[in-house]
């Protein structure tokens, strides 16, 4: 039986909707839009009075959970881009080449400035450039060094250098003045709806946890269309205080929750609702990912990184570049694991393998036995893709999760 | 044809550490001059067979390149190489050092020390960035191998290879007057990445000299062919006995190898800058997208090409993200494309491809007089 929708699920809806056609109507007005990568910190145009921020990640993830993933990417592969490229793209690329018929946004408004970075991945700037020159806009390519180990300084000075070029660039398209304090007040209310969110996804901690990992999956969202508002901060606020409430009053989405399970990667968009369900029929709740438990975070951890109010915001950014999972070596993969593990207190791991994310996937077989090993618990891999619902099948999944939770019983009856 | 074990075994007898150098364009130069033996990592297929190890550590959706690497690293690494060099190339590639290292060590062995380089991206005021990236990376080798750096030394390195990539490209020109085949250029260049530059130069000498006066094969068509690797040999084959010729090449093991070095620098550091920079376009290297097509199209254009054979390696995004664009390009200037594609296990399935390059040679042969209308 579907849920009631939350407080914090209505106004989520109303901030998107707010969202998306402020951007619309600010791009109407004449502010220069710019295309980011999903990492692109966008406080950084939030520095400038007449600029507003869409990201096509964000839009595309959109796309594949309200059903129309697929078709977008059919379009994409009828104009010769291969099956094997990552749906988000496919979709962003497909949704393009009819002027956004389908999307549930009125799509992007035209971008005048593309931000691609190469710390989630390097295709991310082959993914835009294919804008570019449909477009011929100017691309920035943010160069983010991965991490094997916790981020270097000669590393932080160079991400540094970048941001300052990207001001430069901004300030000579729009003729705009970066405004060091409307770019310090957009920091700081980022700071505080992520210190929300951080309180937010530590809820997962509660037996039964007071979250799925599929409530946070979609209230990720506002980090991609509201960073730097007010409205961000409000949102989290009320997202974290409403969960603390159904948890006081003894409310939670997996009442009779026998299995508390970890997901690696990013989430299958198409399945949350169906996969949700039919989880927690089983007794089985993903209840964190690291995924959703990097934001806030440093590279090899999931504790949070707060901004002090007297930190340069320029620094707090660049040092949080190699956050979101994709930019960190297995290493530092695993210590963020294995902490999330002990704290949250995971029965079993689920490694979802994502064919449009080699850069998430590519690691997870050894991460998979490394964590099995270290911490003695079951795990399962099974095949994804994040966005195009052709590539999963849900049996298989299925069968695979099923297993996992036998795994657990049978550990339990043995231990 | 030995297999790389059999080749990089014999470079060990010179007693010199060999560093095996992830794909795509690693320092050579640097480490030669620092009298170590740089061996690229690709053309593994022959001697890594399967993959059974590399299928415990990679999904089967990472291209073959990572899957024979991980395979030949994991199963000889150890015995056969020194030292892993390896640079932020593609996302596969820079996942795979920590996997290389689990590989290993479960069968109880140690890794060979790994050396990373961050490459920028773009090059326009990075190049601070990547001198000290070079100047870091001569300390590692300098510590690890107790070797020394000297820019004379250096400079000495360039000149060999330069000589090297110079008889490449004549040999690339002697495939294209018919006086050799693709294939035994592309297994001259196979022999020679598993040599110390010095007996590449020696190896490819000694091809030019026995290419001489042979006459010329007729062809139906002139091709470009392009991808990340050569084509199996049994491809290489087809395209012979369709009577295409293959004038140019866009492949990264090869033509983007060897095409251009910077003929100017003042050291190391500034050599590498130049060289990333000004590199033959790589769908790889982020930056030069800008100058790949009018690249390709002026080889199209230099070689009076027909046609343009696109081998497209399995999940290989870079060069697919691209593609499209690629063939639209070479479609307006009407030059036709095929496109096709191999995965882990065609080298056996090659046939599967002959009616496809028949009749992609077909058509080039019934369309003449029509170049260029």
């Amino acid at each position: 039986m579907a849920r009631e929708k939350t407080r914090a699920g209505k106004h989520l809806s109303e901030l998107l909707m707010n969202a998306y056609m402020g951007i619309h109507g600010r791009a109407a007005e004449g502010a220069l839009v710019v295309w980011g990568a999903i990492v692109v910190p966008p406080e950084l145009f939030l520095g400038f009075e007449n600029v507003v921020f869409c990201v096509p990640e964000s839009h595309a993830a959109l796309c594949a959970g309200k059903g129309v993933g697929a078709d977008q990417c059919l379009k994409a592969e009828a104009l010769g881009y291969s099956m094997d490229l990552c749906s988000y793209a496919r979709i962003d690329i497909g949704c393009l080449s009819d002027g956004y018929k389908d999307s549930p946004t009125f799509g992007l408004p035209r971008p005048d400035l593309l931000v691609s970075d190469n710390n989630n991945c390097s295709l991310l700037v082959k993914w835009f450039d294919v804008h570019r020159r449909a477009m011929g806009v100017p691309h920035f390519i943010l160069d983010v060094p991965f991490c094997y180990g916790p981020q270097q300084e000669k590393d932080l000075a160079y991400i540094l250098s970048q941001f300052r070029d990207l001001i430069a660039t901004v300030e000579e398209l729009t003729g705009e003045t970066f405004d060091e304090d409307r770019f310090r007040q957009a920091a700081l209310y980022t700071a505080e709806g992520v210190r929300q969110w951080k309180r937010f996804v530590s809820f997962a901690k509660h037996r039964p946890s007071g979250l799925t990992v599929f409530d946070s999956f979609v209230q990720m969202a506002p980090l991609f269309t509201s960073r730097g508002t007010p409205e961000f901060a409000e949102h989290y606020k009320l997202l974290a205080d409403e969960v603390a409430e159904r948890v006081a009053a003894g409310i939670f989405p997996v009442p009779q929750e026998k299995y508390r399970l970890l997901w690696d990667n990013i989430a299958p968009w198409h399945q949350l609702r169906k996969m949700s369900e039919r989880l927690a029929a089983l007794g089985a709740n993903i209840v964190a990912a690291p995924y959703t438990s990097c934001i806030g975070s440093l590279e090899g951890s999931f504790a949070p990184f707060e901004m002090d109010e007297d930190a340069d915001p320029l620094w707090y950014l660049a040092r949080s570049q190699n956050h979101s999972v994709c930019p960190m070596g297995m290493d530092l993969r695993l210590a963020a694991l294995g902490s999330a593990i002990e704290e949250v207190g995971i029965d079993g791991v689920v490694f979802a393998s994502n064919r449009s994310c080699k850069v998430f996937s590519v690691m997870q077989m050894d991460e998979q036995r490394l964590i099995g090993e270290k911490y003695g618990l079951p795990t399962v891999m099974i095949d994804v893709d994040h966005a195009d619902v052709r590539k999963f099948s849900e049996e298989s999944a299925y069968l695979r999760l099923e297993a996992l939770l036998e795994n657990i019983e049978a550990g339990r009856a043995g231990g | 044809m030995e297999n790389a074990r059999e080749m990089l075994e014999q470079l060990r007898k010179s007693g010199k550490p060999v560093i095996g150098c992830f794909p795509l364009y690693p320092p050579l130069e640097l480490m030669h001059s620092m009298d170590l033996l740089p061996v690229v990592l690709w053309g593994l297929r022959d001697s890594a067979g399967d993959t059974r190890d590399a299928d415990r550590h990679i999904q089967p959706f990472a291209c073959s390149v990572a899957r024979h690497l991980a395979q030949f690293v994991i199963a000889e690494g150890p015995e056969l190489l020194d030292g892993l060099f390896f640079y932020n190339a593609c996302d596969t590639l820079r996942n795979l050092p920590e996997l290389l290292r689990e590989g290993i060590a479960g069968s109880r062995r140690i890794t060979p020390p790994m050396f990373r380089v961050h490459v920028p991206v773009k090059l326009n005021g990075t190049a601070d960035y990547l001198s000290k990236e070079i100047e870091n990376l001569i300390k590692a080798l300098e510590a690890s191998f107790g070797v020394r750096f000297s820019e004379e030394r250096f400079s000495h390195s360039v000149s060999l290879y330069d000589r090297a990539r110079g008889l490449c490209r004549e040999l690339e020109d002697s495939v294209g007057e018919g006086q050799l085949t693709f294939a035994e250029f592309a297994g001259a260049l196979h022999r020679a990445n598993f040599l110390a530059v010095e007996d590449q130069i020696t190896l490819l000498e000694s091809k030019l000299a026995s290419r001489a006066g042979s006459a010329p094969r007729p062809a139906v068509g002139r091709l470009i062919v392009s991808g990340i690797l050569p084509p199996p040999r049994a491809i290489c084959d087809l395209i012979e006995q369709a009577g295409l010729r293959v004038v140019g090449n866009d492949i990264a093991s090869m033509h983007r190898s060897y095409a251009t070095a910077p003929s100017e620098w003042r050291g190391a550091g500034d050599y590498y800058v130049r060289f990333y920079r000004d590199h033959f376009p790589c769908t790889t290297l982020l930056q030069s997208s800008d100058r790949r097509m009018e690249e390709i199209l002026e080889m199209v254009r230099e070689r009076e090409a027909d046609a343009f054979l696109f081998v497209g390696e399995k999940f290989c995004e870079y060069e697919y993200f691209e593609l499209p664009y690629l063939e639209q390009k070479l479609k307006e200037t009407w030059v036709p494309v095929l496109s096709i594609e191999v995965s882990i296990d065609d080298d056996g399935g090659a046939e599967t491809f002959r009616t496809r390059i028949e009749a992609f040679a077909e058509l080039l042969s019934s369309r003449e007089g029509l170049h260029g209308a």
